[in-house]
């Protein structure tokens, strides 16, 4: 059973930038032939590497650190590597998380791997048979019934008629629409058609799945569905390789995590040490936001504001991206520029969706501890003011920072929307127990519960 | 553990991958013949309706002209039919299956399957169309009192197997060249007008035979669109057969254009996602 699935050799992509030279006209390539029966060829310079590497194990190829660690280090004339000399090899049934920053490569790596472009050096081998996800519902069209569609669509992602046929029941009862099958999926609700669409998509059943993001749409109790189809389908030694921002999904679902940079892979193992990685990785200079410039930076007669920055627990570096089980501190850094100047800080924080989730400043009545230069007179020069929200507090999104600084809570004279954003990740404890985005409530303290039997005997009746 | 890519040269490894996934093109067969009548009130009549309004135009340009289109003993509804009938084949199929990759941009650049299968279904599709029109013919012969030659009808299937290879050739060109250069959708509409008149669509070639003389009707005949019009009309109601000297040349061009294009078409498939 431990055949490989997935071979990649020293995979590498580039497109050409810029549209002038797109060749999207007959004329620019005879012109550019032309021009290039006079011109000597150019040599395509790239630093030979080949960086194996092995799972169980973080590696920290040379090539990598040798690079310029940036997006121009991809940049060659008109060209850009989209993928640098990837090797890569999945085993059957390994279920593979990809994870990186946008523009990593991973899904060009997807792409080549399901056949759709091909690499511009090196080889990629598949055993078996591949279903690509890389959109729900490829293929629909508006004017054809949702039955048509479903034999239309199935046969797009490489099922026979027969299996379409054998299936179909299935197919219709996981999508909730069989009222509406014999209707044209353009009188479909949106709702309905990627319902219909990832009905068909989950009851694909190739050897090797690739996915690509797709689980993030739908509404929840759908991806519940769709993950849990997902796992049933790694559980029956199916090699599976996905991409998600989730990272709760890669650490839960993943029995193995690559984690890819500027179009190289330059980690690989276990999916907990690899999202510890990228989040150190990724986040370098994120999570803070500093107005340098005194001309722009939000102010008032009295006060300028210098940086609103997250931090970790007991980390200095700010970061964009945190941990649920540690505490957060949000720092704001102001300069006072009269003497005698009044401050009070508050600061407001809200979800993705702009709920209200909480409001919190220095003044003693919101203050587990005591700051002594609440609504005090300043003298001039730098402050910084800290809030620390504790660990198991928050729910696991993206949150946006509001910042207001004034002389009373009541009429903060200066008022920063939205000045920093954070996202909270939940690798942890509660993910061992139930994968999937808890969505929902505002916020998801830790409380204390308890639970205990009550005596129930026979004397106990009458009290 | 098998490998992406091409497997051979000429491209022939793309017609194993077409049969294997003919299930999937006669999924997109059956998706153009339905998405096409959908919203139409008199539906497939069409199929019929349309050869016959173009056999209408041409008998009324032509009676209004005061002119033959053919040999004084021969009726003109039959004749005009057979080449409206091949024509609508060759100008749907050229048309659809140009247009087919680009207008399926968002699927080919989502998932992979034989990329062949696009404009196969195309042409599928105006086969299909010619089939249901060639139904027409018997009807048109009998009430034009042309007698059907039952001895070589028969061969009227290798003939149209043969316009219908000559046509996948070109479309894989078309098609893959489509997908690089839109010129080829601008141009086509104007080389099928063309095409038209050069072809003997709604004339028969002996009527081009006191300009062609006979050294000039070979070059006329090796265009794979005149022989097969010239040799169904022979076949169905014994109008004189082209020359074998210009059937020759239609058949090596016929089968250049079917081995390029399908190695065109491998080539082109290579970059079809990055610049489609």
């Amino acid at each position: 059973m431990n055949l490989d699935a997935i071979h990649l050799e020293h995979v590498s992509k580039r497109f050409r930038l810029g549209a002038a030279h797109d060749y999207g006209r007959l004329t620019e390539a005879v012109a550019a032939k032309v021009r290039g029966l006079f011109a000597s060829k150019r040599t395509n310079k790239r630093a030979e590497s080949i960086n194996p590497t092995t799972p169980g194990q973080i590696v920290v190829p040379n090539a990598v650190a040798g690079q310029p660690n940036t997006v121009a280090g991809q940049m060659e004339d008109d060209w850009f590597w989209a993928l640098r000399d990837v090797n890569l090899t999945v085993k059957t049934g390994e279920i593979v998380g990809l994870v990186g920053r946008n523009g990593a490569g991973k899904s060009t790596l997807l792409k080549i791997l399901s056949r759709i472009v091909s690499p511009t050096e090196g080889r990629v081998g598949v055993r078996g048979r591949v279903g690509s996800l890389l959109e729900v519902g490829t293929g629909f069209h508006p004017e054809l019934t949702g039955r048509e569609n479903v034999f239309l669509n199935g046969a797009i992602l490489g099922m026979s008629r027969a299996d379409i046929r054998r299936r179909f029941d299935e197919i219709v009862a996981f999508a909730e629409i069989d009222s509406f099958l014999d209707t044209p999926v353009k009188r479909y609700s949106s709702g309905m058609a990627v319902r219909l669409a990832f009905a068909v998509a989950a009851h694909l059943e190739p050897d090797v799945l690739i996915i690509d993001e797709v689980l993030s749409v739908g509404d929840q109790a759908f991806q519940r569905k769709c993950l849990g189809k997902a796992s049933q389908l790694g559980d029956q030694g199916r090699t599976i390789l996905l991409v998600s921002h989730n990272l709760s999904a890669v650490a839960n679902f993943c029995r193995r995590a690559i984690l890819m940079q500027n179009g190289c892979v330059i980690a690989d193992g276990q999916p907990d040490f690899i999202i510890d990685r990228y989040l150190m990785d990724s986040n370098a200079g994120a999570g803070e936001v500093i107005w340098t410039d005194d001309a722009t930076a939000p102010r008032t007669k009295g006060i300028r504001l210098r940086s609103v920055a997250a931090r970790g627990n007991g980390t200095s570096q700010p970061l964009g991206e945190l941990d649920i089980d540690q505490p957060i501190e949000i720092t704001v850094d102001y300069e006072v520029l009269q003497p005698q100047e009044k401050v009070s800080v508050q600061i407001q924080l809200k979800d993705e969706t702009g709920t209200f989730v909480l409001w919190s400043a220095n003044a003693p009545s919101m203050n587990s501890g005591d700051d002594p230069w609440f609504a005090q007179p300043h003298s001039p020069g730098l402050y910084r003011s800290r809030c620390r929200l504790p660990a198991n507090f928050l729910n696991d999104t993206r949150y946006f920072v509001s910042v207001l600084i004034g002389e009373s809570i009541g009429a903060p004279a200066l008022r920063q929307d939205s000045a920093l954003s954070f996202l909270v990740h939940d690798t942890g404890a509660m993910r061992r127990e139930f994968t999937g985005s808890w969505v929902g409530p505002v916020i998801r303290p830790r409380l204390d519960w308890c639970t205990t039997q009550i005596p129930s005997g026979p004397d106990s009746k009458g009290a | 553990m098998q490998y992406f890519g091409p497997t051979d040269v000429f491209g022939f490894g793309q017609l194993r991958d077409v049969w294997r996934s003919r299930e999937l093109l006669y999924s997109f067969f059956l998706r153009d013949l339905l998405i096409r009548y959908r919203q139409v009130v008199i539906g497939m009549l069409w199929v019929l309706l349309q050869p016959l309004i173009g056999v209408g135009i041409f008998m009324g340009l032509f009676f209004v002209l005061e002119t033959n289109a053919t040999s004084p003993n021969v009726a003109y509804a039959p004749v005009v039919l057979t080449g409206m009938l091949c024509w609508q084949l060759v100008s749907n199929s050229f048309r659809d299956a140009t247009g087919s990759l680009v207008n399926y941009r968002h699927v080919v650049t989502k998932i992979y399957f034989p990329r062949l299968l696009l404009p196969l279904a195309s042409l599928l599709c105006a086969s299909f169309d010619f089939a249901m029109g060639s139904l027409l013919i018997p009807i048109v012969c009998w009430f034009s009192q042309t007698p059907i030659v039952w001895s070589t009808v028969w061969l009227a299937i290798p003939i149209m197997l043969w316009l219908i290879l000559f046509c996948a050739g070109c479309i894989a060109w078309l098609s893959s060249l489509n997908a690089h250069y839109r010129d080829v959708g601008y141009a086509l509409p104007f080389a099928l007008q063309l095409g038209m008149f050069v072809s003997p669509v709604v004339y028969d070639i002996h009527r081009l035979q006191h300009v062609l003389t006979s050294r000039w009707v070979w070059l006329y005949e090796a265009n794979p669109i005149a022989t097969c019009i010239g040799l169904l009309r022979w076949a169905m109601i014994g109008t004189p057969m082209p020359t074998a000297a210009g059937m020759g040349c239609a058949l090596v061009i016929t089968v250049v254009v079917c081995v390029s294009g399908l190695a065109w078409f491998q080539r082109a498939d290579q970059q079809l996602a990055d610049r489609i």
